[in-house]
């Protein structure tokens, strides 16, 4: 029999727990089907689907979900609501799985992440089992393998991102979401353009979760939003051993606007804070990505 | 004797400088540049080069401005900057105690603070155009006036109007609302100057401790009165230099001369044919806009590939 196909769009959520739940289901035995790199064609589909209101993070997830439409049977989608009272998601992720299954057609695989509600991924891979009725004791080996294997996965992307504070020349910390970071048309060609530079770049999402969290509240006591408090985090942990911070954010991302803002009152060094929107051409960053190079090279 | 030539291909204008060895400026010129740059720099080369003295030999290149890198290629450049760089080097050569530097062009605007002679800030204006000199023209043409003539409208009014100063959309409509009702055209213009500087300092210069010595240069610094409420807002005296256009320019040329190797430019670029070509390449998904460089029929650079892939 042929193995049933789930696919994962690689975008938002992939970015968080995608490497996860790819080895949760092929260890039972599926096959994964994760959308590839985003691409022009993977933006304007996604383009089509979307509202124009839509930051252009969802929209290319849109793109990636139309990508898998007619390549696997079932479309596995988080819905993330919280990871407890006070570290909310941005309402992209509450909405995406009505999102999808309003917009698209295919069969979805959906997973409630509400720690206030006592939803969490366990229990929301278990939900999703007991439909192709697979066993208790199944599930539970093989979300413990896929745990050690992200653990794993997770330490050394730390460890690189550690050890670049180490290393000579100009270090920046590119705080961003993880989605926008490892994008391919979004984080992607800046991460390129600096280290053509020879410029160490630094990872706001590359760090021990829980550390950074308890961190944020140096900069922002009483923010709710668990993506933002990562970002902060890494910036209180390694403020005094980089020479600048490059913000970057997908338009119009709300909590962005707000808590980058609220940030650079705070911070004690060189920042600049850049918006991507949909534009096909790299020139406009670039002439701010060379020209804040330039004065850190004049400042060290 | 040597000299070094600066080339500021901006949006809307193009300028060229030629400095001797103590950066003073020998020729300079100011052209539009009307959507073709190529074109621009060659008519440019060739109105500096007649005025050029005999015995000058040109050992450096340096480009800047939105189409540095194209016209960098053309013309064999040593140096290709960006804007920021270029114009507070420029600035720094001729007033070197500046604390500020307001920048207003054809579609950029940004802002410089100084400290010591080091860049320690800037902001440029988001990918938005609002409040610019294309903006200011655009609006220029829709009065029927020159835009050159704006700041002498602008001075003679005593009343001007307020108008929205956020987007460039709303002050348009704020525009033909105020004009349809019967107000002065040069209480409009005076309003247009007023709302340039409100907007740039709420955007730009939002959160900057701006300190003088100031100066204030770019293509709009020619407007008196966007100077005047510049001025008046900012309760400061504010420098605009006589070439005050040209530091772009100027800048560039001393990080060129800085940078020269024993190279002799003749700027013979007349009779190059230099063309450029667009096209989507299909090989991947991600269809990516090539921009193939031609120097005499024969192809020196492509850029836009995403996956480095050649193309002939």
């Amino acid at each position: 029999m042929d193995k049933i196909k789930i696919g994962i769009p690689r975008g938002l959520f992939y970015y968080y727990d995608g490497y996860f739940l790819k080895n949760f289901f092929e260890y039972l035995n599926f096959e994964v089907v994760v959308s590839p790199e985003t691409n022009r064609i993977i933006i304007d589909e996604g383009m089509k689907y979307a509202n124009d209101e839509m930051c252009l993070s969802l929209k290319v997830f849109l793109g990636h979900i139309a990508y898998l439409q007619d390549k696997c049977d079932y479309l596995l989608i988080m819905r993330i609501d919280n990871y407890g009272k006070y570290n909310q998601t941005c309402t992209n992720f509450l909405s995406l799985y009505d999102l999808v299954t309003n917009l698209f057609t295919i069969p979805t695989l959906d997973i409630n992440i509400e720690y206030t509600n006592k939803e969490n991924m366990y229990i929301g891979l278990k939900k999703i089992c007991q439909k192709f009725n697979i066993s208790n004791s199944k599930i539970k080996n093989a979300y413990d393998s896929a745990l050690i294997k992200n653990k794993k996965h997770n330490k050394n992307l730390i460890t690189i991102n550690k050890n670049k504070l180490n290393k000579k020349g100009l270090k920046l910390l590119l705080v961003a979401h993880a989605y926008n970071i490892n994008d391919e048309y979004i984080g992607k060609p800046i991460i390129k353009y600096l280290e053509n530079n020879n410029i160490n770049v630094i990872f706001s999402n590359n760090f021990e979760t829980k550390e950074i969290l308890n961190l944020s509240y140096k900069y922002c006591p009483n923010l709710y939003w668990y993506y933002n408090k990562e970002n902060i985090g890494s910036i209180v942990k390694i403020e005094d051993k980089i020479d600048g911070i490059i913000f970057l954010s997908s338009f119009p991302c709300g909590p962005d606007s707000l808590v980058n803002e609220l940030v650079i009152r705070k911070i004690r060094k060189p920042y600049i804070n850049l918006v991507i929107d949909d534009l096909n051409s790299l020139t406009g960053i670039e002439t701010r990505l060379e020209s804040f190079i330039d004065i850190l090279e004049q400042r060290v | 004797m040597n000299g070094y030539l600066g080339v500021d291909i901006g949006s809307i204008s193009t300028k060229g400088v030629i400095i001797d060895e103590n950066n003073k400026i020998l020729v300079s010129e100011y052209i539009w540049t009307e959507g073709n740059p190529t074109e621009a720099v060659t008519k440019l080369i060739e109105i500096l080069k007649s005025k050029l003295p005999n015995d000058l030999k040109i050992k450096g290149i340096g480009t800047t401005g939105s189409a540095r890198k194209l016209i960098g290629l053309l013309l064999d450049a040593n140096v290709v900057k960006n804007e920021i760089t270029a114009h507070a080097i420029g600035t720094l050569s001729k007033y070197p105690n500046t604390k500020t530097i307001l920048e207003i062009g054809g579609q950029d605007s940004k802002i410089i603070l100084i400290e010591d002679g080091i860049i320690i800030d800037y902001a440029m204006n988001t990918l938005c155009a609002a409040g610019t000199g294309s903006f200011l023209s655009s609006q220029a043409k829709r009065l029927g006036i020159e835009v050159e003539d704006f700041g002498n409208y602008a001075l003679k009014s005593k009343n001007p109007v307020k108008i929205a100063a956020r987007c460039t959309v709303f002050a348009e409509s704020d525009l033909v609302h105020k004009a349809q009702v019967g107000y002065l055209k040069e209480d409009i213009i005076a309003g247009l100057c007023r709302a340039v500087v409100l907007n740039y300092l709420n955007n730009v210069g939002k959160g900057k401790k701006i300190k003088g010595p100031i100066v204030f240069q770019g293509g709009v610094s020619k407007n008196k009165g966007v100077l005047k409420y510049f001025e008046e807002t900012l309760n400061e005296k504010i420098t605009v230099d006589k070439d005050s256009h040209l530091m772009g320019a100027l800048g560039v040329a001393i990080l060129s001369k800085n940078n020269k190797k024993d190279t002799i430019y003749n700027l013979n670029i007349k009779n190059i044919e230099f063309k450029t070509k667009g096209l989507e390449c299909n090989g991947c998904a991600n269809n990516c806009e090539i921009l193939k460089i031609y120097k005499n029929k024969d192809l020196i650079d492509v850029w836009g590939s995403k996956c480095g892939k050649t193309f002939k």
